[in-house]
């Protein structure tokens, strides 16, 4: 009996050993915390493009979308034989310089869509620090073109001081946003609306249109979506539940979010 | 992504003791230790019952006292198994009030109400379990019988909602309802509210099906070992028999699990994009190539205990040609369904594979093969199962023939309907694809219930060409049995690793933040190493209680008359 005893114990721990071996001969990927990234006047091109791919993978959440060949294109691998971004982000639109177009794309995501693909990326610069954002593209032109992202480029997107920036460290003492102004059109531009609602002619179509907001919903409705964006979808657009932000009501002040529902809900 | 301020705001607030230190393992990894050494005695204690009152009902109503004998011997090993489940959930819980003691007192702020419950129907359990084993035997006849049988329901009963109720703790942990937020005060969220989240019923359902694979698979295990063990023919071939049972509920459950793992996943998906993202297309992408991976070994080694199990049954060998063609699709299944597709793969590796998708296994990567691969291996296990049901029995039905060309022919519509939608779904959206798994997966039960109701129907007095020679396994057959079972508890300890860790450092998603030392989630090489161990620390502690419960009492496997002259296992 000893001897099957052995044998059971060899195949148990055999068959543990053999899955923990497996486990660790893959590549091995651990989910960071995201990390505040602090760049100084004399960074280089090198330490940019370093950052930016940590960015890339990590915080930023790149990886979620780009590469897979279905929900974006491709930036790090050649994307229907235009080659990696670095090689054709400077002729992607006509005017505008490599850097120029990526932090557009980062800014401003549905300024310009790749044909074949849905405007659904997120406004990266309401999300990440000017930093993140900047050492991002660094690392996007370093696939397969040439790194001009300098500390310049980071300073000046830079808010003012005491502004908050997405992104900022742990223990940051954060600030009003934008800039404590209770005018609903700066709020409108500082929460980005504008990049996928309609709003008096301006702004993108990917979201209802905000022009007769106030004819469908009553302030107390508008009130909600803007606090809890899921709870309530416009029929039609189920498809891009989830990719309004739900942090515009930490983000806003009492006295700036009620600014905000009071104009959206005068659009009769 | 869309909350790092929210995070930012919560860490700068985050200055008074949220967390304690344990020496030399550290806090995570003694809670990671104690949830899952916990959470599989709990499913021990959970799936035993329902094997246990399934096979006392077949005694009863089957007038078979060896089901019954059978449901009393796993009983008994529940007794020492809830003393375990109770003290490793009591090392639980004490680990989150002295080392995670802020996101405790949040999670009881919510749900203390709910926990008082929970203890209670846990003494109610453990009651109903006394009576239920020590009043076997004056129970034993007529209407007290059927009280037992009652009693064991309830038991059943009982561990289910105890079960559902810890359930709704780290399903909210995972899908807090939207309208909660970081500056939600705790005290305001009402309990029905939280408990009733988005994956809460999917888990439930999911763990309820997992059970009844795991505690087959214990059984299987247990009888296993106890026919190595045995000294007679007569023992031999009744724990032969007792593993053939735990192993065939394990497998016809797990057959079914996929489908409520698939629910789960839809509703992850639905309750936040980018979580399902992570799991599936994120860091946790190389996860499920392991999980392919040890679904293939069950697969492959439930199918290898059934083909040797053939050996024992008279008749079986027009069958055995058939086995090579069986194992050729199962390893071609396993081999498309292990294929890597989308990986976090940093740009050396995305040069060296020439793209994000491998040259040549990028198109079996996807989920069309992959759906396809894993609908085909469940038919070829299902037929595995038809072959050895038939091996031993001529059908006598004048439409026997028929019948059996029917069958044949729903074995190929339904694997011509998975290999349409497979290979269709290459050339339409991701969308519209999602939804051919539906016709898959009906495709698959549709031919399972089809054939199995033709098949029971054309056994009617069917002739029979000899009975089961139980007991007659090689050695070989029993080792597959610790196989599954040392698997399926991997698995159960991986999947577990995917579900809290798709939270990443989130103690509850996006609503409060982990800020400790072990906040991020470590990679699959550590956490195999832990699952490893919790494993091991199980199945020790499983051994040691196997062993009480041959030291308290013998098996309660008898001789009787019958079986010492002709074997009376004719039957499945």
């Amino acid at each position: 009996m000893w001897a099957t005893n052995a044998k059971i114990v060899g195949i148990v721990l055999g068959t543990l050993a053999l899955y923990t071996l497996i486990a660790n001969k893959i590549p091995q990927v651990q989910s960071e915390v995201p990390q505040a990234l602090t760049l100084g006047a004399n960074v280089t091109p090198e330490q940019l493009v370093a950052a930016g791919e940590k960015v890339y993978t990590g915080i930023g959440g790149c990886t979620t979308c780009h590469g897979l060949g279905e929900r974006a294109p491709n930036l790090l691998t050649d994307e229907k034989g235009q080659g990696t971004i670095g090689a054709r982000c400077g002729k992607r639109e006509p005017g505008k310089s490599c850097k120029q177009y990526l932090y557009e794309s980062l800014d401003n995501p549905t300024a310009f869509v790749v044909s074949g693909y849905q405007p659904i990326m997120p406004v990266m610069t309401k999300q990440l620090s000017p930093e993140q954002v900047w050492s991002v593209i660094a690392f996007l032109q370093a696939q397969g073109g040439s790194v001009d992202v300098t500390a310049d480029d980071i300073a000046k997107s830079k808010p003012a001081a005491g502004a908050l920036t997405p992104g900022a460290s742990p223990g940051s003492t954060g600030g009003a946003f934008a800039g404590g102004s209770t005018d609903p059109k700066v709020i409108i531009q500082a929460a980005g609306c504008l990049a996928c609602h309609k709003l008096e002619g301006q702004g993108q179509v990917i979201a209802p249109d905000l022009t007769h907001v106030g004819s469908r919903r009553d302030a107390a409705s508008i009130r909600k979506k803007v606090l809890d964006p899921a709870s309530s979808i416009t029929q039609g657009y189920e498809k891009l539940a989830g990719i309004m932000p739900k942090s515009f009501g930490t983000m806003m002040n009492a006295s700036q979010l009620e600014a905000l529902v009071e104009y959206l809900a005068a659009h009769k | 992504m869309t909350d790092h301020l929210l995070l930012v705001l919560q860490a700068a607030a985050d200055t008074s003791r949220a967390y304690g230190e344990f020496p030399v393992i550290g806090a995570r990894a003694f809670v990671w230790i104690t949830a899952e050494v916990h959470l599989m005695f709990a499913a021990f204690v959970l799936g035993v019952p329902m094997f246990a009152v399934v096979t006392e009902a077949i005694g009863i109503f089957g007038h078979d006292e060896r089901y019954d004998r059978l449901s009393k011997e796993f009983t008994r090993l529940l007794l020492v198994a809830y003393s375990a489940t109770a003290i490793w959930g009591a090392m639980l819980v004490f680990g989150l009030s002295t080392l995670y003691p802020r996101f405790w007192a949040y999670l009881t702020t919510i749900f203390a109400p709910s926990m008082w419950v929970y203890a209670a129907l846990f003494f109610v359990e453990s009651f109903t379990l006394y009576l239920y084993y020590y009043g076997w035997d004056r129970w034993k006849k007529g209407r007290a019988k059927l009280g037992h049988w009652t009693l064991g329901i309830l038991l059943n009963v009982w561990g289910t909602v105890v079960m559902f109720i810890a359930n709704s703790w780290l399903t909210y942990m995972m899908s807090p309802p939207r309208d909660i937020t970081p500056t939600t005060d705790p005290t305001t969220i009402k309990l029905w509210h939280a408990i009733a989240n988005a994956t809460w019923m999917p888990i439930n359902v999911h763990r309820v099906i997992a059970n009844v694979v795991f505690g087959g698979a214990i059984v299987g295990a247990y009888a296993s070992y106890r026919f190595l063990a045995a000294k007679t023919d007569e023992e031999r071939a009744h724990y032969d028999w007792m593993g053939y049972v735990g192993n065939f509920i394990a497998m016809s459950a797990l057959i079914v699990l996929p489908f409520a793992g698939y629910w789960l996943g839809r509703e992850i998906y639905q309750y936040d994009q980018s979580m399902g993202i992570t799991m599936m297309g994120g860091f946790m992408s190389w996860l499920w190539v392991i999980q392919a991976f040890l679904i293939a070994v069950l697969f492959l080694t439930g199918n290898y205990y059934l083909w040797i199990g053939m050996g024992r049954i008279p008749g079986a060998e027009r069958f055995q040609p058939y086995t090579k063609y069986l194992l050729i699709v199962l390893v071609l299944g396993a081999i498309v369904w292990g294929t890597p597709h989308t990986m976090i793969a940093d740009s050396k590796e995305l040069a060296a594979m020439g793209g994000s998708h491998h040259p040549f296994l990028g198109a079996l990567g996807v989920m069309s093969a992959k759906n396809t691969a894993v609908n085909l291996m469940i038919l070829t296990t299902f037929l595995s199962f038809l072959l050895y049901r038939r091996a031993n029995v001529r059908p006598v039905v004048p439409w026997a023939r028929g019948g059996t060309l029917i069958q044949a022919a729903m074995f190929a519509v339904a694997a011509g309907v998975v290999l349409f939608y497979g290979i269709r779904g290459y050339f339409v959206e991701a969308i519209v694809r999602i939804g051919f798994s539906v016709y898959q997966v009906l495709a698959v039960l549709a031919c399972i219930a089809g054939v199995t109701v033709i098949d029971v129907l054309m056994a009617r007095g069917a002739q029979s060409l000899g009975a089961i020679r139980w007991g007659k396994m090689p050695p070989r057959s029993q080792y597959a049995l610790f196989i599954l079972a040392v698997t399926f508890t991997w698995l159960m300890g991986l999947m577990g690793f995917a579900r809290s860790g798709i939270r990443q450092y989130w103690h509850v998603w996006q609503v409060m933040q982990d800020t400790s030392q072990y906040a991020a989630t470590p990679a699959l090489g550590y956490a195999s190493k832990m699952i490893s161990l919790c494993v091991l620390i199980f199945l020790s502690l499983v051994a040691f209680v196997f062993w009480l419960g041959g030291l308290a009492e013998k098996s309660t496997f008898v001789a009787t008359p019958e079986r010492q002259g002709e074997p009376r296992h004719v039957g499945h």
